[in-house]
């Protein structure tokens, strides 16, 4: 067999082992059958049964948390993508002094730990009365999902011809008009790329959304934060959990894959540090 | 006309705007307090190193210092022993390359804590592994809420070793082949290719992956929290409780400035080692 072969085999039977199986033992949790159980030395449960689900599909508060989570996290995106162009146009087009600064800063967030800045901003959110709203979660987290909207957008808006722009205003086109029919909708790959990146780490947060909105707002992370650090750990229920919040973000996340062009924009900007 | 200069203002406004409002001031006043300058909660106010000397003479916190920079250093190692081969690896061609690709990249977006949840199912008492070795009569020493914290490296380590994978394919990928076939051509073995050519070229990639899983490390909260042993804990699990369950804001603010200046350090000491690194490399590879 060839080299490039084993090499195939070797990496796939890796991702198997570290990534598939995991997943797979976790979803077998879900599927418990309650009177039998799942215990050792067993390396699958014994009986399986869909109690857990339609139990947890019948519970009010979990279906109240996924909305939470979703109502978030799409306001966080909305909000990123709103506050992000500016930015992301004027450090893509217009040349100025400190922009290597301004670039750096607003990466920042993304290398100071989540928990650092969430009690930073705790603070001051408890003492302007934000704390424990969604508001306050949501401005929190937006603080980690607006450098990816900027980074990856920055790169969309890098890509327009400055003739294009140059010719609609000099044809009379108003600032307004010009990025509505052609920044806009030229940049377009970029918004639906950072939107995705951001819906997705808005989705995952933990720590920040934590120390803001825990215990009165719960989104699915906390949820399950809240299950696995009980005294006693229901592993069927944290597999429900997890399940409810991994599969919206991996299709997202190979959603986003397939929508961003230029795979490495974020790397690259990462890179740049 | 492309809007000039005066129209940058109200350009970067909404985004570096909110950045500074919401990120920059509060990170500024958090380094005020710690030298009790604006503390919230009390009246005595004034310079003061209270809560730094608060910080190094109370022994819970001394060692949590040193097991935060323990987890960060061991799990980012780990990680690094994982993704450099990986990206040397996911330069070649192989069948399924594509698919790959992507799939490798998953726990980029597992939440923490399903990656916490992953390894309690794993390395637990009672979990997977033990299950596995069982009849073979081989005993798995405590991997979860153990003093090493095996069980908390692991979890970080699964998030991390992607992430550090795809910033150093991407310096990897931009180093010519012609470079590495010509030092084939000229005798060198794959190895001394490996460590001559391609470490050397990709050593901002791997530099920039390095530092970033580095500080993320340092401050992370809900994987030790969940899988960590009681004593010791790390810096930020003394953060969250110093916070919220005792109202200690300056101390808070003391660990969390202690965290930020160890980052610091480690990007100024290694930014200083790779760039000397890449000079003793340099002279040979051009």
């Amino acid at each position: 067999m060839r080299a490039d072969r084993w090499l195939s085999i070797g990496l796939y039977l890796a991702l198997a082992l570290l990534l598939l199986l995991p997943m797979a033992i976790g979803f077998l949790w879900s599927l418990v059958d309650p009177r039998v159980g799942w215990f050792a030395p067993d390396l699958y449960p014994k009986s399986v049964s869909l109690f857990h689900w339609t139990r947890a599909l019948a519970d009010r508060g979990l279906v109240e948390t996924i909305f939470t989570s979703v109502f978030i996290s799409v306001i966080v995106t909305a909000l990123s993508a709103i506050l992000a162009l500016p930015t992301a146009y004027a450090l893509a087009k217009v040349p100025f002094r400190g922009k290597r600064f301004v670039e750096l800063f607003v990466l920042a967030p993304l290398i100071v730990p989540g928990l650092i800045v969430g009690v930073g901003v705790g603070v001051l959110f408890l003492r302007a009365g934000l704390a424990y709203s969604i508001l306050g979660v949501v401005l929190v987290q937006t603080i980690g999902t607006l450098p990816f909207m900027i980074r990856v957008l920055a790169s969309a808006l890098e890509a327009i011809p400055n003739d294009l722009i140059h010719a609609a205003r000099t044809l009379g086109a108003s600032p307004a008009t010009v990025a509505w029919y052609i920044v806009v909708p030229l940049a377009w790959p970029g918004f639906v790329a950072g939107g995705l990146l951001s819906f997705i780490s808005s989705f995952e947060e933990f720590e920040k959304t934590f120390i803001v909105g825990s215990p009165v707002i719960q989104t699915l992370t906390i949820k399950l934060w809240g299950t696995l650090g009980g005294q006693v750990i229901i592993f069927p229920n944290a597999s429900i959990v997890t399940f409810i919040l991994l599969v919206p973000v991996l299709v997202v996340f190979f959603l986003a894959e397939r929508a961003m062009r230029n795979e490495r924009a974020l790397a690259a900007g990462m890179g740049k540090l | 006309m492309i809007p000039g200069k005066l129209a940058l203002p109200f350009l970067l406004l909404p985004g570096v705007g909110f950045l500074v409002v919401f990120f920059g001031t509060p990170l500024v006043l958090a380094v005020f307090s710690s030298f009790g300058i604006g503390v919230i909660g009390t009246n005595a106010s004034g310079l003061t190193l209270a809560h730094y000397t608060e910080l190094v003479t109370t022994r819970a916190y001394r060692d949590g210092l040193w097991f935060s920079i323990y987890l960060a250093v061991v799990s980012t190692l780990v990680s690094l022993a994982i993704s450099m081969p990986l990206a040397v690896a996911l330069r070649g061609e192989f069948p399924g390359k594509r698919l790959f690709q992507m799939l490798y990249k998953m726990p980029l977006v597992v939440p923490t804590v399903v990656a916490a949840f992953f390894v309690m199912l794993f390395l637990d008492r009672g979990g997977m592994v033990s299950r596995v070795l069982l009849p073979w009569g081989i005993e798995v020493p405590r991997m979860v809420r153990d003093p090493w914290a095996i069980g908390v490296i692991t979890a970080m380590t699964w998030k991390a070793a992607p992430f550090m994978t795809l910033i150093i394919a991407g310096a990897v990928a931009s180093i010519p082949d012609d470079l590495r076939h010509a030092a084939r051509t000229l005798g060198a073995s794959p190895a001394t290719v490996f460590l001559r050519v391609d470490v050397p070229l990709a050593l901002p990639g791997i530099t920039a992956a390095t530092l970033l899983t580095f500080i993320g490390s340092l401050g992370a909260f809900a994987i030790p929290n969940l899988l960590g042993p009681i004593y010791p804990q790390p810096l930020a699990i003394h953060m969250y409780t110093n916070a919220f369950e005792q109202n200690k804001w300056g101390l808070v603010a003391a660990m969390g400035t202690i965290l930020s200046l160890t980052a610091c350090l480690v990007l100024i000491v290694y930014y200083r080692a790779t760039r000397s690194m890449r000079d003793a490399f340099g002279g040979e590879v051009r």
